[in-house]
């Protein structure tokens, strides 16, 4: 009998949990340990975040579902981790406390056989100075708590401006120097822009993009050559159509590293300590680990082993100059190597290096988004450590025969550009492979340009929220949910 | 405001009698690259 403990219920750590389950008897147990007490569809977030759906509509409580299908939960929030037991527990252990229940407060050693850490990141707001969901006028939509607040704050500004011939000021984008997730902010300008028109007030506000991004439609992901419409297009050019279409404003290369009320301090990449003012605000926050502790069976601190911000796996952390990078560096089963039976797939993993090229301000501030690590590669990498655990229990031996680099993997981005069933727009963007293969498509910027295509319509709006209902179907784990990929 | 997409873009890109079929031809598009399989790179 095995026991596997998994850390973290969002994308990454449910699909993990599901597969598992499915797949092994029930003699092996599947445990979530989550400080969450439900599972939220993020994608679907901005729609939230513009009062265009409910957040009851994305989420659902996680033990109801976790009883049914017999696997164990706890909401709890992981502690530390203690990959070799101590001198009173000789199995690994990671300690927890319960933050929720007639136990809260109290912790306990959970221990495994395997572990995977699917914790994400931590929503790291106090990167930047007075950046704080809901205060300065400034909001985020990260969360569906957070979403709602977005629009409530977005809500009085459009009554605002319906009462009076005031002008406006929306600023949409990234809130530091190395956030990522820039596709998120994409969504929701767009969405917000169109919500503007909607409601009629469109002409008395100016809509502006901020973002750490050298150029436009970079993702951090170096940005994009795609097929659009028969054409290579470069991403850049589409997200610029897109903006100047739509009177959309940009501000590039941009650091922000404070926020007061109603203006946001920034650094360009000239080393320019500029502000932009604005009624209300949308700025992803970076994105950082844990701060888990590690140590090891004589409690000797041995952080350092598991942990780089996020968790050491397979990848190639040597440091090596932009022009040296290649899609090899990039981890595959994602396991810890000093610790076999330890997996972090999804966001909580630690990159070996930003996927966009790496840029200095004048001052020396690093000003370039991080790599993005989206709902999709999530799923895909939590499956592929789920069957290389199940692989291994069944075989008795370690196997790790299912791999999945971030190299040789599609990703599709179907961004809203605007919500409803007839007026609604889509941007769908796929890329394959996510991390840039400049050596195996040297002449098409590093992806198969037969796979990397670009699409606006109405279409894509559609598809967007037939993902929503599939995968939340999916998530329920209601009958054939494994026939959906991830 | 510069227009970057002509008015008959636009319309093409709402008429719901084209888009009804650029759903299904996006799906299975999108379908074919992300579930087409991935794996290692160092082999």
């Amino acid at each position: 009998m095995s026991k596997i403990v998994i850390i973290g219920a969002g994308i990454s750590g449910h699909t993990a949990a599901a597969h598992l389950r499915r797949k092994l008897s029930k003699e092996h147990e599947v445990l979530v340990v989550s400080p969450n007490r439900n599972y939220q569809w993020v994608p679907s977030n901005i729609w939230v975040g513009i009062g265009r759906m409910k957040s009851k509509e994305l989420i659902f409580p996680l033990e109801p579902l976790y009883k049914r299908k017999g696997i164990g939960y706890k909401q709890a929030k992981v502690v530390s981790f203690h990959p070799e037991g101590n001198t009173i527990e000789s199995k690994p252990f990671v300690a927890v406390e319960y933050v929720f229940g007639k136990n809260q407060g109290k912790t306990e050693n959970i221990t495994y056989d395997y572990l995977i850490n699917a914790t994400g990141p931590k929503l790291a707001f106090d990167m930047t100075e007075g950046l704080n969901p809901g205060t300065n006028k400034a909001y985020s939509v990260c969360t569906y708590d957070h979403a709602e607040h977005a629009w409530q704050g977005l809500k009085d500004l459009i009554n605002q401006l319906k009462n009076s011939d005031k002008k406006a000021k929306v600023l949409i984008g990234t809130g530091h120097a190395k956030a990522t997730c820039q596709g998120a902010a994409f969504e929701y300008i767009l969405n917000v822009e169109k919500e503007l028109v909607r409601h009629g007030v469109r002409n008395q506000v100016e809509v502006t993009w901020i973002s750490n991004e050298n150029d436009l439609g970079d993702f951090g992901m170096d940005g994009m050559l795609m097929d659009y419409n028969g054409f290579n297009m470069k991403s850049k050019d589409m997200i610029e159509m897109i903006f100047e279409d739509r009177d959309i404003k940009w501000i590039l290369g941009a650091g922000v590293y404070k926020i007061e009320d109603g203006v946001a301090h920034y650094e360009n990449l000239e080393g320019e300590y500029k502000t932009e003012e604005y009624d209300f605000a949308m700025l992803i926050p970076a994105f950082s680990g844990h701060g888990f502790k590690a140590f090891d069976k004589n409690d000797t601190d041995i952080t350092e082993k598991l942990f780089k911000g996020f968790m050491i796996v397979d990848a190639d952390y040597t440091p090596r100059p932009y022009e040296e990078w290649t899609v090899q560096d990039w981890p595959e089963t994602y396991q810890n190597p000093s610790y076999k039976n330890i997996f972090a797939p999804g966001i909580a993993f630690a990159p070996p290096h930003s996927i966009s090229k790496p840029r200095k301000s004048k001052n020396g501030t690093d000003i370039f988004p991080s790599p993005p690590r989206t709902g999709m590669p999530s799923g895909i990498t939590a499956k592929l450590v789920a069957d290389n655990i199940i692989d291994s229990i069944k075989s008795g031996k370690e196997s790790l025969h299912h791999k999945g680099s971030m190299g040789n993997m599609g990703a599709a981005c179907i961004a809203s550009a605007g919500f409803g069933m007839t007026k609604g727009s889509g941007v769908s963007i796929t890329t394959y492979p996510i991390v840039p293969d400049y050596i195996k498509y040297p002449e098409t910027g590093g992806r198969d340009i037969g796979k990397t295509f670009g699409d606006i319509g109405l279409a894509g709006h559609w598809v967007k929220l037939s993902l929503h209902y599939a995968f939340i179907y999916k998530a329920k784990m209601k009958p054939f949910w494994w026939l959906i990929p991830e | 405001m510069t227009q970057r997409i002509s008015k008959s873009q636009h319309s093409k890109m709402q008429n719901i009698f084209i888009q009804f079929f650029k759903f299904f031809y996006l799906n299975i598009r999108i379908l074919k690259i992300v579930a087409g399989g991935h794996g290692s790179t160092r082999g």
